[in-house]
């Protein structure tokens, strides 16, 4: 059963001509941790927006094709049950927090929802402790640092227990070693939760080591979907215009100069692989 | 290798034993002691909340250090406006919405324009040229709001360079930006560098900062903790760690080559170095492997 | 430029007997103070009820933010004194100053104590829709965020030589522009990704909303209350019988 998909679905924002998504056909399996790349304005928000009935709800414009979620239509089912199937962190934390603390943050959703109050606190507990931020919980959002406050924001959709979380370019604010740590936590929730994770991100560097798939996205369109390997050693890829880590480039120069004719390596160590086998060849 | 700027002239900004104290008390800026000579490049990293944008906006007076001085050309700041420093020192910010506000492009660039005295002629003149430069001058006539989040960045950065400040200050432009805008970020600030220009970025970007930025300070709770040739200061675990910055990813896989025996590998600093490595590595292997 | 006085009225968390109270309690403390402020127009009784008021801000531990929001009158406290002797007695004036304290004190006390979060539950408690009490609350959350956002519009205008002084009425109207417009510009956007974060949490969700916190009315709130409800009808018993007070309560001022 596909988790999210697209079916010949196209999208244009109110008031604009071209369309931001074109043709979108797209299946989206469970337990993947899904990388999307694309170069600025090709239309990786967008393509988010879609997967949890933003668009067409909340956003208006004009459609045309299905997109489904766990089977439901995102054009009739409401955002609030769509949410406990799909659950979007956004890029900017401090816009996603919306109460004056952080146990009231990550509350908020399930109240919404109508939750029991002791259930709740039991869920608290646990997406609380994943995120690792029981110590901050009477803390006022603007007390917090940024890598915190996107924590409180990932902790608070977790809490909703969706089966896919998707990241928008979580750490485009954040200073490097912060968006580390929050990458890298992505990962532990995915394994900790059996999550489907789609992540839009500019620091590949970070992200690929754990990425199972790529989505690649040009003018609105999703020009491959693929594993990572697969990806990664195509010609869109090559030809896109992303932050190509630096494993990347040096494997790819060797590459073009005839010295190198595996597979791309997409972290340090997997680099370190490849070039034992060089070294003992 | 690179090597910095040194001038036997005075340097063009001079920054002495600056503290900054908030009102509430917390100390923002530590003892603060940098000299910045004119056609420098110079990066400044450290985690977010460390002092960088507080350091920047001392420059042009936004910001007035609790104690200590500024000088810049060789004048002290303290009695100097923020309009007047803000002629040679064009502070460029984050947030393009947070200063874009004209009806037109055209607009935006004259309000800029305005505050410099120019007569009708020149102000045309001025404002055609840095619209031809920035390739703006298509968009002359629509809103800044209808501008995609390039362009609304290119027209924020053309509007601080269109008064021709001498020392340019970025903070973060590179910030969520794919490798083409990158590209065309390094392509501007080299003309600028070559027009003798002195620039100050402050960046989160360590591949960026490593590969064209010459100088860096690294700055944490509101100290400079080290300063020198960026690739000595990336290059350096102790700071990167204390500062909370990761090594850059050439750096990672240097040291990894080098458990593994590739002995000398730690001569090579920049990705170009360990890719003519590895490439006159492998290329010695086969010819030996043929010759056998 | 700064927005520092807006912390006069910036709720902290703090352990006191005031803090611990609930809401409705401390919204009773700012109406009976209100009230009492406005039954007197003579300087001691106005006097003796902002005396009665200093106890309270020094055991709710707000004593310094208190005297910050009091700091904050003395340019009203100026324009009333001049007004008032012009125009009446200093004696009057004196008085009208009291009671602008206990009025901006009473209520300086209720924000300066109520976190936000209960501030909405109490809202709701008293029978106000849940979507008026969230969004009251989630205008109180974005100020800091919105006065940080003003900063930076500001710092980014100065720095490409706007500047803030103009002369003339219609000048510094126009000169708000650069400043006023981004900061709409900013917060619509803003608000736009705020909505589209609490759709995604289910906000609007058809369901009945379930509450994870409740404020509790207990026996200290009630005590609390029936005290200031006594202090209350002493004040208006004085008030009525004012005629046979002792002389030392409506002195005045002998100019």
């Amino acid at each position: 059963m596909d988790l999210i998909r697209f079916e010949k679905f196209y999208y244009r924002y109110k008031g604009n001509e071209e369309y931001a998504l074109n043709n979108i056909n797209l299946r989206i399996e469970e337990d993947n941790f899904i990388l999307l790349c694309g170069e600025t304005g090709s239309g990786k928000t967008t393509l988010i927006r879609c997967m949890n009935g933003l668009i067409p709800q909340f956003y208006s414009g004009f459609y045309k094709g299905k997109v489904f979620v766990n089977e439901k239509d995102t054009i009739n089912t409401p955002i609030a049950k769509l949410s406990t199937d799909v659950g979007i962190v956004f890029q900017n934390p401090e816009n996603q927090l919306i109460a004056m603390n952080v146990e009231h943050e990550i509350a908020f959703g399930l109240e919404n929802l109508g939750v029991p109050p002791k259930e709740i606190s039991k869920r608290i507990k646990e997406s609380t402790s994943l995120t690792e931020i029981e110590h901050i919980l009477d803390k006022a959002p603007f007390e917090l640092s940024g890598g915190e406050q996107q924590r409180v924001a990932i902790a608070s959709i977790l809490v909703l227990e969706p089966k896919i979380l998707i990241l928008d370019e979580p750490t485009a604010l954040l200073d490097p070693y912060m968006a580390k740590k929050i990458i890298n936590l992505i990962k532990e929730i995915q394994v900790e939760r059996n999550l489907t994770i789609i992540i839009s991100e500019h620091r590949l560097d970070l992200v690929l080591p754990f990425a199972d798939q790529m989505i690649l996205m040009r003018n609105g369109e999703a020009i491959e979907h693929a594993s990572r390997d697969d990806v990664l050693n195509g010609l869109n890829f090559q030809n896109l215009m992303l932050n190509k880590p630096v494993i990347y480039t040096i494997f790819d120069r060797l590459r073009n100069e005839n010295l190198f004719f595996g597979k791309i390596p997409a972290s340090i160590p997997a680099a370190i692989d490849s070039m034992k086998k060089l070294q003992s060849e | 290798m690179i090597t910095i700027y040194i001038s036997k002239d005075l340097p063009l900004i001079i920054i002495e034993n600056v503290d900054y104290v908030y009102p509430n008390g917390t100390v923002a800026l530590k003892n603060i002691n940098l000299n910045v000579h004119k056609g420098e490049m110079l990066g400044i990293m450290g985690k977010n909340g460390a002092g960088k944008t507080t350091l920047i906006r001392t420059l042009n007076g936004l910001i007035r250090p609790t104690s200590g001085d500024i000088y810049i050309n060789n004048e002290n700041t303290n009695s100097k406006s923020i309009a007047e420093l803000s002629k040679n020192i064009g502070l460029i910010f984050q947030n393009p919405s947070h200063q874009l506000f004209a009806n037109s492009v055209e607009d935006e660039i004259n309000f800029s324009l305005k505050n410099l005295y120019l007569n009708k002629e020149e102000l045309q003149i001025k404002t055609n040229e840095i619209l031809k430069k920035f390739n703006l001058d298509k968009y002359r006539d629509r809103s800044p709001l209808n501008l995609s989040g390039g362009e609304s960045k290119k027209l924020a950065i053309a509007s601080i360079i269109c008064r021709a400040p001498e020392i340019l200050v970025f903070d973060e432009p590179t910030l969520g930006q794919d490798a083409r805008e990158i590209e065309s970020f390094i392509k501007l600030i080299n003309t600028e560098k070559e027009k003798g220009k002195t620039i100050i970025i402050i960046t989160h970007n360590i591949e960026f900062a490593f590969e064209f930025i010459p100088r860096t300070i690294l700055m944490e709770s509101g100290e400079i903790i080290a300063d020198g040739p960026t690739q000595n200061v990336l290059n350096n675990n102790f700071l990167t760690e204390r500062s909370s910055l990761i090594l850059p990813q050439t750096r990672q896989l240097s040291l990894a080559l080098q458990k593994i025996g590739f002995q000398d590998i730690n001569k090579a600093v920049s990705k170009n170095d360990i890719i003519e490595y590895l490439i006159n590595f492998l290329r010695n292997k086969t010819t030996s492997v043929q010759e056998e | 430029m700064s927005l520092e006085f807006l912390n006069a009225f910036k709720f902290m968390k703090k352990e006191s007997f005031l803090h611990n109270l609930d809401p409705r309690a401390k919204l009773v403390l700012a109406l009976t103070y209100t009230i009492s402020a406005l039954l007197f127009n003579q300087i001691i009784p106005l006097l003796i009820i902002f005396l009665s008021l200093i106890p309270l801000v020094i055991f709710g531990k707000i004593l310094k933010q208190w005297i910050k929001s009091i700091r904050g009158l003395s340019f009203l406290v100026l324009f009333i004194i001049i007004l008032n002797t012009l125009f009446l007695s200093l004696s009057f004036a004196i008085a009208m100053i009291f009671r602008i304290c206990i009025m901006v004190s009473a209520f300086s006390i209720f924000f300066l104590t109520v976190d936000p979060n209960d501030l909405a539950l109490s809202l709701i408690s008293m029978k106000f829709p849940y979507e008026f009490a969230f969004s009251f609350s989630l205008a109180f959350r974005f100020v800091p965020t919105i006065a940080n956002e003003a900063q930076n519009i500001i710092d980014a205008q100065q720095s490409r030589g706007y500047e803030m002084q103009k002369k003339g009425f219609i000048n510094q109207i126009k000169n708000l522009f650069p400043l006023l417009i981004p900061l709409i510009i900013c917060s619509i956007k803003r608000a736009f990704n705020v909505a589209e974060a609490l759709e995604s949490r289910a906000f609007g969700s058809k369901k009945e909303r379930s509450y994870y916190y409740t404020i509790k009315f207990s026996l200290k709130d009630w005590i609390f209350t029936i005290y200031l409800i006594l202090i209350l009808i002493i004040f208006i018993f004085i008030k009525i019988q004012f005629s046979v007070m002792p002389d030392w309560l409506v002195w005045r001022l002998p100019v």
